[in-house]
């Protein structure tokens, strides 16, 4: 019996030698010889692949590839730009709105896309409820299509709506029909790969965890792009990402960390692009009034506490130690990437780090330390000041800065509690208001709308903060909403934005750069949006894509590992060893004969 | 005949005799164990690293491992005057590693105690009424806790209750009492066995006078040594779950330092003077409790020590 | 294997089957951070709405009809939907249980294989320079943490030597065999951190094991009557020895599984590991719930099988 299983593994071994040849002529790309191919790595993956399910970051990027818009932003400053509507014009009072889509279009299963698809979206938009999506239909607006290349836009009160433009992806109303009416979360987790869709890229395969694929849609109206498919590679972390840019095996890295962008600054053949900021580090008070369990510390309320904690904060240590210079130091709310509308304070007019103004501000206002701790107290309500403070640890850099803050409000007496939080914990604080004051982030539009809007008082108990309240900041929004003078307006929002670095519901810390890095000797020709400075990947649009190219006699992927022959002499030396390990007792036995 | 001679010496009492003979069996044991090489190298390991937990205030400035206060260069590598190089925040990473094993051995010890008691108890009640109802029931829940997988537990309850140094205590005790539980079961098993349990209890005595005074004693042993095991384990387990991100940020244990090296992005920049101390540090501290566990197990465990 | 043993050990591997169905449930139900809430965090629903959401979850009816609504579910295989991404949990199960499967499965069986190994030939030649410095290895191995030896092997293996890729499943353009290539490298560094981290309990147990067994009546006996050492060894003392140790390395797989999950988080291997650690900070409990079921039952099946084949193996239970 031993004799059989030592020959059997002789043979086996025979075998895999034998195969050897064969397997390594098989050995190379599964690309075809022609295709150009941009291979992307993202450190997130896609949550939804459907426009109306989009949860995160790349959901978001994905349908900016795949579908239009009425109308794009543009890569200069994000203003509209013509989209699927060469243009949109309004009516004296802009009550009606008309605009004209361009000849031609077609879906990516070859129908053609008419202004019944773009009135059947925005429809769909309100009749459904689309939370996503429905504050770009202020006043209930209406929609007639007279042609297959006019679109109709009525409104009850004068708008400026289609200008804004309405970040809302138009879809193929063949497809979306049936469920128009249907339970949201079914229309959200309709699956849509693949999709039908007008832009230059449609959504072809998702393989959840490691990656999606996008390829080249050969109806797309405008020009057709040099890449024939974009491959997306999901990292989990950022080693493995930049290992794979460093050795050709991805072209473009999105969403790197700052510790490592140092690191690829003046490394061959590999380009960094700091974009401008669209996202901003948010530590936001609690004013109270959520639910029964919110019970915030009642100095709060007062100014002058306020402003004491934001004189602690040195904005700049931030900025240096949490995100190793690649950040700006805060100032409004309003993110810098909306460049048109985002207010700069100058420097001698913001709160200076100053913690010994501080100390005297909250002495002077007769918030004394009365017992000796080191912590002070409120007079009025005896409470000391205990602070607690979650801190979202998926936002970046977010516990890290609640650290330094922890010891800059010990220096003014205050002694607070960092907890670290995930996101889906961070909600229950949100809802329940059972914090003093939180860290976590704001986006918000190219638009200032939705950003100024989330601080009404309105928005208590939905998107605000901490419930803050003041009716002068909601007159003066209510102001931004009813002004269609671009520069008139754009003069309101300056005011409404001082007067909330004023009133202080909270302190801007930061606003993070967005990091990515490519390979100079694969592509080039990428078209940052917006500005120089801007997001190389389709962000705000697709236009990046339209424009890159490779470049000439670019290298081969070469990606880490030992080659097949190693393996292949690997597992034959292992069967070595285990025939003589199996057939010892054999020759042992003959030894003992 | 003449009479022998009384003794005039007062018969000791039965304590002094029990003491006695304690000592007696411990000084054997020590004979014994300095015979183990490994215990005794793990015995001077953790004496050292022991003192350096309690003297670390004195070692270190506490001001520099405050992220708001450090005043070194940001990541810094080696030099004479940062042996260990400096984190993100500028905090001298030796520094770090004094203070942490403070936090370190903390959660290990505190949470191996919580594991023990807890383990113990239901071990030797479980043991104690052997065969009874109360047996299978404790016995079930022990084998169901040893199924559960702990790590997802420890998560959920983590994410849940938030991360603190209580809670991560709290979790690993929770999720690793029940292999002792087993020991001392079987151990208590063969003791009740034993004839002088046989014989106190026809003498009519009571359920906590045998415990006590027969199985008590003769599982101690066992359960120290156990613990000391555990103690390896709840330092893995610790560092597991925060290199997962639920370590508290505030409590910087070795594996949170290795968590902060890690997501900073430590591997890529190569920041090498961060990351791995702190795992070193682990693995010395480790290896000296389990050195001096199995040891323990050789000389507290008659079968054992045969050989 | 006595029948009276087979029932009674099948019998208490359902009970504690049911036992962590029930704490399952409670688990989540109990659980501060209610899932509707977070539903509607970003939804802004009216009242009505989450009236139909909860009726929708089976979350408005009393808590022992919900309970047999779930046991119901769990018989029936359904796990739910996720809360996150709207797709059944099994879709997504399914996706993951391959490289979860690949890592765990190879890299417990190396351990296995050479930790016995190993132990074996330690145990035999007590006191050797081999038996020596593999325990002082064994012991050194068993004290590394996993996740952070895993970050040591990717800085030499990947970082400095760039030997291997530094994370990920494949690159995803392969084809044939070059795709199994593909996935041996990715499958390297993993698969050698998991072994490494578990070779040194097993050569550890498998050594003690054996020199209890060593101590033996039986082998006394077998040597008294002349038989050769490696013929004692081969036939009556690792035999015996296996026996326990075995039952021993099925019972590790609970942390085995562990190790899994702080491993996939470091290799970013896109397994079960990975799925649960990215499912608990989401909150996404239908996925939670399911793989803290799934886990428990696998170990519980691995017990029984544990229990099964000593029953088999050993003649003293044999005729229980």
């Amino acid at each position: 019996m031993r004799r059989t299983f030592g020959n059997a593994t002789l043979v086996g071994l025979l075998l895999v030698l034998g195969l050897a040849p064969v397997a390594l002529a098989q050995t190379g790309e599964g690309a075809t010889e022609d295709e150009v191919v941009l291979r992307v790595g993202t450190i997130l993956d896609l949550a939804n692949d459907n426009p109306w399910g989009v949860v995160a970051g790349y959901d978001w990027g994905v349908a900016t590839t795949q579908y239009d818009m009425l109308l794009q932003f543009s890569n200069e400053d994000l203003s509209p730009s013509p989209g699927l509507a060469e243009g949109c014009e309004p009516n004296k009072d802009h009550t009606r709105w008309t605009c004209t889509l361009r000849e031609g279009l077609k879906w990516s299963d070859g129908t053609p896309l008419t202004s019944e698809d773009v009135a059947f979206t925005f429809r769909f938009v309100i009749d459904n409820s689309m939370s996503a999506y429905r504050s770009y239909f202020p006043f209930n607006p209406t929609f007639e299509t007279p042609d297959d290349r006019t679109l109709i836009w009525k409104s009850e009160q004068p708008t400026f709506a289609p200008d804004i433009p309405p970040w809302v992806y138009i879809v193929p109303k063949s497809v979306w029909k049936e469920y128009d009416g249907a339970d949201k979360k079914e229309i959200k987790s309709v699956p849509n790969t693949p999709s039908v869709a007008s832009g230059p890229f449609t959504l072809t395969e998702w393989e959840r965890g490691q990656g999606w694929t996008m390829e080249r849609n050969p109806y797309y109206w405008g020009e057709q792009p040099v890449v024939d498919r974009i491959e997306y590679r999901v990292f989990d972390n950022q080693e493995a990402m930049v290992q794979a840019l460093r050795n050709g095996e991805i072209d473009f890295a999105d969403g790197l960390q700052a510790s490592v962008f140092g690191t690829l600054e003046g490394a061959d053949n590999i380009a960094t692009q700091r974009v401008v900021s669209d996202w901003w580090l948010n530590l936001a008070f609690n004013f109270g009034g959520q639910s029964k369990d919110a019970d915030p510390h009642p100095a709060l309320h007062d100014r002058t506490v306020r402003e004491a904690i934001a004189m602690a904060i040195d904005k700049q240590e931030i900025v240096d130690k949490v995100y190793l210079g690649l950040a700006n130091p805060g100032d409004t709310i309003i993110r810098e990437a909306s460049t048109y509308w985002h207010l700069d304070i100058p420097q001698d007019e913001e709160y200076p780090y100053d913690p010994a103004a501080a100390n005297a501000l909250l002495d002077e206002a007769g918030y004394e330390d009365t017992d000796g701790d080191g912590v002070r107290e409120d007079p009025e309500s005896g409470r000391p000041f205990e602070l607690l403070m979650p801190a979202s640890d998926e936002t970046v850099g977010a516990v890290e800065a609640g650290q330094l803050i922890v010891g800059y409000l010990k220096e003014i007496g205050m002694d607070v509690e960092l907890q670290a939080a995930s996101d889906g914990k961070m909600n229950d604080y949100w809802g329940s208001g059972d914090f003093d004051m939180y860290i976590w982030y704001w986006s918000g539009d190219p638009d200032p709308n939705y950003q100024l809007w989330v601080f009404t008082s309105g928005q208590c108990g939905s998107w605000s903060d901490g419930c803050w309240s003041d009716p002068d900041y909601d007159a003066l929004y209510e102001q931004t909403t009813t002004i269609f003078d671009r520069g008139e307006r754009r003069d309101v929002v300056f005011e409404a934005q001082q007067y909330v670095y004023d009133a202080l519901p909270g302190v801007v810390l930061a606003y993070p750069s967005w990091l990515e890095a490519y390979r100079t000797d694969r592509f080039t020709d990428w078209t940052p949006a917006p500005g120089e400075d801007g997001y190389l990947l389709p962000t705000y649009n697709y236009n990046s894509l339209l424009t890159v190219r490779p470049v000439a006699g670019a290298s081969e992927a070469a990606s880490p590992g030992l080659p097949a022959w190693i393996w292949i002499a690997g597992v034959a030396v292992i069967g070595v060893v285990v025939w003589r390990v199996a057939t010892r007792g054999r020759r042992e036995q003959d030894l003992e004969a | 005949m003449p009479e022998p001679e009384q003794d005039l010496v007062v018969p000791p009492s039965a304590r002094a005799v029990v003491w006695a003979r304690r000592r007696r069996t411990a000084a054997a044991h020590w004979t014994t164990f300095r015979r183990n090489r490994q215990g005794i190298v793990g015995l001077v390991v953790l004496s050292v690293f022991g003192l350096i937990a309690i003297f670390a205030p004195l070692l270190v400035d506490e001001t520099q491992l405050e992220p708001a206060t450090a005043s070194a260069p940001p990541l810094h590598p080696p030099s004479l005057q940062y042996p260990l190089g400096t984190d993100n925040f500028g905090r001298p990473v030796l520094g770090l590693i004094v203070m942490g094993s403070r936090i370190s051995l903390m959660v290990g010890l505190t949470a191996t105690f919580g594991a023990i008691v807890i383990g113990a108890f239901v071990g030797i009640t479980a043991g104690y009424f052997g065969g009874r109802w109360i047996d299978s029931v404790l016995s079930a829940i022990t084998n169901w806790v040893l199924v559960l997988p702990w790590v997802v537990l420890a998560i959920v309850l983590s994410s849940v209750l938030g991360r603190s140094v209580l809670n991560i205590v709290v979790v690993i005790a929770i999720t690793s009492w029940a292999s002792t539980a087993r020991v001392v079961r079987s151990q208590v098993l063969s003791v009740r066995e034993r004839a002088y349990v046989e014989r106190s209890r026809a003498l009519g005595a009571g359920h906590w006078h045998l415990v006590s005074r027969h199985i008590l004693p003769n599982v101690m042993p066992i359960v120290f040594a156990n613990a000391v095991l555990t103690v390896a384990l709840v330092i893995l387990a610790e560092t597991t779950l925060s290199i997962l991100g639920l370590g508290d940020p505030q409590a910087v244990s070795w594996g949170v330092i290795i968590e902060e090296s890690f997501s900073a992005g430590a591997l890529t920049a190569g920041w090498w003077w961060w990351l791995i101390p702190p795992g070193v540090a682990i693995v010395f501290v480790t290896l000296s409790f389990t050195m001096v566990g199995y040891a323990l197990d050789e000389v507290l465990n008659p079968r054992l020590r045969r050989r | 294997m006595g029948r009276g043993y087979l029932v009674r050990k099948l019998l208490h591997a359902l009970a504690t089957l049911f036992f962590v169905v029930a704490f399952n449930f409670v688990l989540f139900r109990v659980m501060p951070g209610d899932p509707i809430e977070l539903l509607t965090r970003s939804e802004k629903l009216t009242p009505d709405d989450v009236a139909e959401l909860q009726a929708e979850y089976g979350l408005d009816q009393p808590l022992p009809a919900q309970f047999v609504n779930y046991l119901g579910d769990v018989l029936s295989v359904d796990m739910g939907v996720s809360l996150r991404t709207g797709l059944p949990v099994s879709t997504l199960i399914s996706e993951r249980v391959w490289p979860t499967f690949l890592l765990v499965g190879i890299g417990t069986v190396l351990a296995t294989v050479f930790g016995v190994l190993i132990g074996i030939k330690g145990g035999w030649n007590r006191g050797s320079r081999f038996d020596t410095r593999s325990l002082y290895g064994s012991l050194l191995f068993y004290s590394i943490p996993e996740g952070w030896l895993g970050m040591l092997l990717l800085i030499v293996f990947a970082g400095t030597l760039g030997w291997f890729p530094a994370g990920g499943f494949d690159t995803g353009e392969e084809t044939g065999f070059a795709a199994v290539i593909d996935i041996a490298n990715h499958l390297f560094l993993p698969v050698l951190t998991l072994t490494l981290g578990y070779i040194g309990e097993y050569a550890i147990i498998m050594r003690s094991s054996l020199l209890d067994t060593v101590n033996e009546d039986y082998i006394t006996t077998a040597r008294a009557k002349g038989v050769p050492e490696h013929l004692v060894r081969r036939r009556h003392a690792v035999p015996n020895a296996f026996l326990p140790t075995f039952t021993l390395i099925f019972l590790s797989f609970g942390y085995v599984l562990g190790g899994a999950i702080v491993i996939e988080v470091v290799f970013s291997w896109p397994g079960l590991g990975q799925l649960t650690y990215d499912a608990i900070n989401q909150l996404d409990y239908p996925v939670i719930q399911a793989i803290f079921l799934l886990t428990s039952a696998l170990v519980i099946a691995f017990n029984l099988a544990a229990d099964l084949t000593y029953g088999f193996l050993d003649p003293r239970v044999r005729h229980a």
